[in-house]
């Protein structure tokens, strides 16, 4: 088989089955054409390879015919691969770590680091895998998505201003921990309590039981506004408004657990911590109880302070995108000739 | 070394500046049929040099576009691809010749200035 044959079989291996014969046919008739025309009816192996060699690789001769196949995937079908890659992901990691807190609180299973690292390990490239196979096989029935986009206006644009931007990440972390303190504590609200030691005996925690659905109405409010503001991609009024009303309710359901410990410490005539130590000393078991419970109040107490640290830093927030627009200063550097 | 980045750039400037007008070229040269070769070697008479590489993908992708057709001509010593504008390339390549000369104008009042 002639050097030029072997060349074409070559450039033939990376061209898709359909066009192949085609595209050879032509290439190989333009080869001998040129070939002939450098150095006559009978080119000798080394004019060829010299040709050959200026033509280029088989593979990038190949690849020429198909810019778009440099591309594992192209750009019209990207940006909606990544949107869906990100929920994919998300909702494994979620349907993982509800799957682990299961097992570990409902069915007794050892906690595992290393195994739940092995489990994401195969998981979150196999769904990611999935996902990219999807858009390969709608990339290759040449699918477009039609995602419903209005017809864009330039006046739409939003104002520049960083207070504005999301930080994703917080947001992100802020859902995920929201959502899975929302399944703890619909699911298993018995669980959420303290270890009574000596005695290893659970004791759930009353005063939380009392105003579960307020935290439940909470977190689930929360978790709607966080991906709402994924969504929208930006703050605005309205959400910043969403958020100071929403952070009013967590420091009302705040208050109101500290206050219900307080209740419920003093009925036991426990009036601080160091009573409650002290009367581990006197009590067998209930003496941790109150240790538990001054426990909860205080980060109830710690959790109260922050909120309401944040409450202002969101009024300081909407006052300030209020006024930042008229105070963003412009400048404009014009070159004199 | 500067020299030869500098040259490097050089390059990939030109040819940017040439793929632009590649499509203008090849429907201009297609009013009466060419295969492949006769194409390249026509624009090289008249001093556009094109290499296979690009002008091959280049005129399946204007007929995939609906610009010109082909056929397959076998009579000869080899079979050959033969192409041709049709009447809608003929309307583009309208388009894109009166885009060219005004281009062109302006260019030169912007480099004569």
């Amino acid at each position: 088989m002639s050097l030029l044959d072997r060349y074409i079989h070559e450039v033939g291996r990376f061209l898709p089955r359909k066009e192949r014969a085609d595209i050879l046919t032509e290439l190989k008739s333009s080869v001998v054409d040129t070939l002939e025309d450098r150095y006559g009816n009978e080119p000798d192996q080394a004019q060829t390879a010299e040709f050959l060699k200026e033509l280029g690789t088989p593979r990038d001769v190949a690849a020429s015919y198909h810019p778009q196949g440099q591309y594992l995937l192209g750009p019209a079908l990207y940006p909606l691969f990544r949107m869906v890659a990100g929920i994919v992901i998300a909702a494994v990691l979620g349907a993982q770590l509800l799957a682990w807190g299961i097992g570990i609180f409902v069915a007794g299973d050892p906690f595992s680091p290393l195994e739940m690292l092995a489990s994401l390990i195969n998981s979150v490239p196999a769904s990611l895998g999935w996902v990219l196979i999807t858009f390969l096989i709608l990339q290759y029935f040449d699918a477009k998505p039609d995602l419903g986009e209005e017809p864009w206006d330039p006046n739409t644009l939003p104002e520049i201003n960083p207070e504005q931007d999301l930080k994703r990440g917080e947001l992100v972390t802020g859902l995920v921990f929201g959502t899975l303190f929302l399944v703890l504590v619909t699911l298993f609200p018995q669980w959420i309590g303290f270890i009574t030691t000596p005695g290893g005996k659970f004791y759930p925690n009353p005063v939380i039981l009392d105003y579960l659905v307020l935290i439940q109405v909470s977190l689930l409010a929360n978790i709607l506004m966080e991906i709402y503001l994924l969504w929208r991609g930006r703050w605005d009024n309205l959400t910043r408004f969403i958020k100071l009303g929403l952070e009013g309710f967590s420091i009302v359901i705040l208050a109101l657990l500290v206050q219900g410990h307080t209740v419920w410490l003093a009925a036991r005539s426990s009036g601080g911590i160091f009573d409650a130590l002290e009367a581990i000393s006197t009590m067998s078991d209930g003496g941790w109880e109150l240790v538990g419970m001054h426990a909860f109040r205080l980060g109830f107490t710690v959790a109260l302070i922050v909120t309401v640290i944040e409450l202002i830093v969101s009024i300081y927030r909407l006052l300030k995108s209020k006024l930042s627009p008229d105070e963003m200063p412009v400048v404009v550097i014009r070159k004199n000739d | 070394m500067i020299n030869n980045a500098q040259s490097e750039q050089y390059q990939k400037l030109t040819q940017e500046l040439r793929r632009g007008i590649l499509v203008l070229a090849a429907l201009s040269q297609l009013k009466e049929e060419k295969y492949g070769y006769s194409l390249i070697s026509s624009l090289a008479e008249k001093g556009l040099d094109i290499d296979q590489g690009t002008l091959y993908p280049l005129l399946r992708r204007l007929e995939d576009q609906g610009l010109l057709q082909s056929e397959w001509n076998v009579d000869g010593s080899r079979p050959r691809r033969y192409y041709q504008i049709n009447p809608e390339g003929s309307r583009v390549l309208d388009d894109l010749e009166a885009d060219w000369r005004d281009l062109t104008n302006v260019m030169e009042k912007l480099l004569a200035a």
